[in-house]
């Protein structure tokens, strides 16, 4: 189509507006409200449903094996899960740490513990203990300083990772590294400082809200033992069995540690495969293990799917966003196919003037192009606008902390390209049935009746 | 007046497109408004269910210690006795968790030692103003003495039980059945047993998304706080709560430098977090639903006024032939009857399939066949009030017309 026949039916287009101004305006509506809803649920469902790590997808496993309770499956809220314990118990998550098969790996849980000793008020935080690898192998970034080596994890060094915000609050944001602080009254030396780091969902560890920012200390992993901390997360034991000394609870059958390996490649992923069930075996002849061998290495994509960080209800919204949007677009369907139709004998002139049926679905297709373009821009001002409301009714509710899930309420660039895609969708799904079958009127009709 | 529908059945078939397409909507209108509503009404019901506790009128305290100089349990004493002291409290208690809050603690509990099971039973370490300080309703039994109640657990007796307990009704039912539970014995996984003393119902644990919120424990037991925090329940009179508040957080923040206060917040705080995720998806299931409602309402409003638009002529003969005006209005509300009944058949089929489907996909119980029937109405009815102003519009058109532009 050449440029000034697109100009003369945006013309055309216009001239038709005026002729139904409310009619215009209540398909443009209707196309801005559809394309609203669904750009709110998709953004929420995008940040949602994103792997923050994807270019790691195949390398990065977490380890899980079925340790629970010979009779019965593991369970949360009272409901059977049908996969292996999220976590792994002590005894299991050193075993593949101590292995070292694979090139990075990280056994870490968390704890709470009050940060003194730096000027400020005493400070509780949330604090993870976890193996040096955590900070190369998510590729974690660093404002200033670096994480701690191999060698500082065992025996456990006293130095300590701040998170930016953390270093801000308590340094000032000034560079901290060789600066000390006091995690519950123990003396810790700042070796990093990370940069801006919040990754959505929380993959890491999904056991307590998936959408919580990280934590603001991280401590080398051994110390958890070495202070007798307990996990602040889940710890989920079934055995009957005292867990009275310290002792007991590290042997334990409960389980409460995050173990993930990096495997470059399958060859290295099969020999860790074959670790697992060759530790399982021989722990099962010892009378451990008493369910059917289940021993995963879940990448990050298929761990949050298992461990459903969407929630059902964020689905159940995307249907109903298109389901509404599909309502929407037939509306529009049937207003367009009145609009044309009753203005069949002005395109019975064009007709009989020489202009071709093409011209005539070229029009038209202008005339509907125009109208979802408007709608789906005035749909991305309105989704933005329920963005920000819904984002701000879940700040005004989590008070005081923040991140978490009113994070995902923002609105960014995703939205701009749904917008940009629904408004095609939205101009060939209306638009093509009233136009084509205005351009197959026969023109002698509508000029009859004149 | 002839009420016949062939005829008016008949032009509807020689110009379907517009029809089938409101139809179209109709049926998509009816099947998301069921089970949106159906949704909606069990979000409802889950936020309105008996929690038996006084949360308007209650807030907690979470305290650290940090330092080896700290003592928990002078702490503890301290901090309470001060609570107690304060105007406006009725009662304050030690707990290990907070109700309605997603932080709290279970275990496995039996009627009979040795036997296997896998329920999680949510349990409150309290003193023995643990219930007044929640405010649930004691049904049977007695409520725990201050002779009762033991001291925290040491680090290294992390798996002892407590003499005496007092269980949630449902609790009580699902493990004695109808038999009386007092003065029985309940056992933990290891076998150690504590005599059941008394009974409360209703009350609610800390996770509201299980599937047994109310299966609760409550033991005579003060808190270990092994993670390093204790929480204190304090409930106060009507008005009393946020004067309270401020009083206990400016002294329990400086009266001891071993420890701090990690917050002092409303139980209702942590209640509506807790709901937040329920009640958002209510109002959104509600507002696109609505909407979608309207935006089916102005289609079936678009297509009656196209028909009477388009139609002015034969309008205009069938008056001129003796067509009462009553009989144009009826002739419209019929056509749009057709059309909507036909939607709404086709959004029954729709209704109970996505029922169906939502049942299966995401565990949701399956669609209730009252509110099937009630959207059905409820769409049919203002379905036709859509169209009676169109309809009356065409009532007005004067026999002449007929006469005319021939």
């Amino acid at each position: 189509m050449q440029a000034s026949l697109l100009g003369y039916y945006s013309h055309l287009a216009l001239r038709s507006f005026r002729r139904n101004p409310g009619l215009t305006a209540l398909m443009v509506l209707a196309i801005a409200f559809g394309v609203a809803v669904c750009i709110m649920t998709l953004t929420v469902y995008h940040a949602m449903s994103g792997n923050p790590i994807w270019w790691k997808n195949d390398r990065l496993y977490t380890v899980t094996m079925d340790s629970w309770d010979p009779n019965s499956g593991f369970t949360r809220g009272n409901a059977e899960t049908h996969l292996p314990p999220p976590l792994m118990t002590y005894r299991d998550a050193t075993t593949v740490l101590h292995a070292g098969l694979a090139e990075r790996t990280v056994v870490m849980f968390e704890s709470s513990g009050v940060i003194s000793g730096t000027g400020g008020p005493p400070l509780r935080t949330d604090t993870r203990f976890t193996t040096g690898d955590f900070f190369p192998m998510f590729d974690v970034p660093f404002l200033y300083g670096s994480g701690w080596s191999r060698s500082a994890d065992d025996p456990p060094q006293p130095v300590v990772v701040l998170s930016r915000s953390m270093n801000e609050r308590l340094f000032a944001g000034a560079n901290s590294v060789g600066r000390t602080l006091r995690w519950n009254d123990h003396e810790f030396r700042v070796v990093g400082v990370l940069d801006y780091w919040f990754p959505r969902p929380l993959f890491y560890d999904v056991t307590e809200g998936s959408f919580a920012p990280p934590e603001d200390l991280f401590i080398p992993f051994a110390w958890g033992r070495a202070l007798d901390l307990r996990s602040a997360g889940n710890v989920d034991c079934w055995k009957a069995e005292p867990l009275d000394t310290s002792e007991q609870f590290f042997n334990s059958e409960c389980v409460w540690l995050q173990t993930w390996v990096e495997l470059p490649d399958r060859a290295s992923r099969e020999r860790m495969q074959a670790f697992l069930d060759n530790y399982w075996a021989e722990q099962r002849r010892g009378g451990r293990f008493g369910r059917p061998r289940d021993n995963r290495l879940t990448n990050v994509g298929q761990w949050l799917r298992d461990q459903q960080v969407v929630d059902n209800d964020n689905r159940v919204l995307v249907g109903l966003a298109f389901a509404f949007l599909l309502v929407c677009l037939i509306n529009t369907v049937g207003l367009l196919l009145a609009k044309f139709l009753s203005a069949a004998a002005i395109t019975g002139v064009r007709r009989a003037l020489g202009a071709s049926r093409r011209q005539v679905f070229m029009q038209h297709l202008t005339e509907v192009a125009l109208i979802a373009g408007t709608g789906s821009a005035l749909g991305l001002g309105l989704g933005a606008l329920g963005l920000a409301a819904v984002h701000h009714m879940y700040a005004a509710a989590h008070l005081g902390r923040p991140g978490g899930y009113q994070e995902l309420m923002h609105f960014d660039r995703t939205g701009v390209l749904w917008a940009i895609a629904l408004a095609i969708l939205a101009t060939l799904a209306a638009g093509l049935y009233p136009a084509w079958r205005v351009g197959r009127l026969p023109p002698a009709v509508y000029l009859k009746s004149q | 007046m002839s009420l016949s529908v062939r005829p008016i059945l008949s032009a509807l078939m020689r110009n379907r497109t517009g029809a089938v397409l409101v139809a179209m909507q109709v049926a998509i209108a009816l099947a998301v408004l069921v089970n949106a509503l159906y949704i909606v009404v069990q979000r409802i019901e889950k936020m309105q269910r008996p929690l038996g506790i006084d949360v308007d009128n209650i807030f907690v305290v979470q305290a650290s210690g940090f330092t080896d100089r700290y003592d928990q349990t002078s702490s503890m004493r301290e901090d309470i006795d001060y609570l107690r002291s304060l105007p406006g409290v009725v009662a304050a208690s030690p707990s290990n968790g907070i109700p309605l809050s997603g932080s709290g603690s279970a275990t496995t509990l039996t009627a009979h030692p040795g036997v296997h099971s896998t329920d999680g039973f949510n349990y409150y370490e309290v003193d023995e103003q643990g219930l007044d300080a929640l405010g649930v309703r004691l049904v049977a039994g007695r409520n725990f003495r201050h002779g009762d109640i033991e001291p925290s657990r040491a680090k290294n007796d992390a798996s002892s039980f407590v003499s005496n307990v007092i269980l949630s009704r449902a609790t009580a039912l699902r493990l004695f059945g109808q038999d009386d539970p007092l003065g029985k014995a309940v056992y933990d996984d290891l076998g150690q047993s504590a005599t059941v003393v008394g009974i409360v119902d209703p009350v609610i644990g800390a996770w509201v998304g299980d599937r047994h919120p109310d299966w609760v424990m409550f033991m005579s037991r003060l808190p270990s706080g092994r993670y390093g925090a204790v929480r204190y329940l304090v409930r106060t009179r009507p008005g009393a709560r946020d004067a309270a508040m401020q009083q206990a957080e400016s002294h329990l923040s400086r009266s001891n430098p071993d420890r701090v206060i990690t917050f002092v917040r409303t139980l209702n705080y942590f209640r509506d977090l807790s709901y937040l995720g329920d009640r958002s998806m209510g109002i959104y299931l509600l507002t696109v639903t609505l909407l979608m409602v309207a935006v089916t309402c102005l289609g079936i409003f678009a297509l009656a006024t196209f028909n009477v638009t388009t139609r002015t002529r034969q309008i205009g003969t069938r008056r001129a032939v003796g067509a009462r005006r009553a009989d144009i209005v009826q002739y419209f509300l019929v056509e749009n009857g057709l059309i909507t009944t036909a939607g709404v058949v086709g959004g029954c089929a729709l209704a109970l399939a996505t029922g169906y489907w939502l049942s299966i996909q995401y565990e949701l119980p399956r669609l209730n066949l009252y509110f099937l029937v009630g959207g059905v109405l409820l769409l049919w009815g203002i379905g036709q009030l859509a169209a009676l102003q169109p309809a009356r519009r065409a009532a007005t058109v004067p026999p002449s017309v007929a006469t005319r532009n021939v």
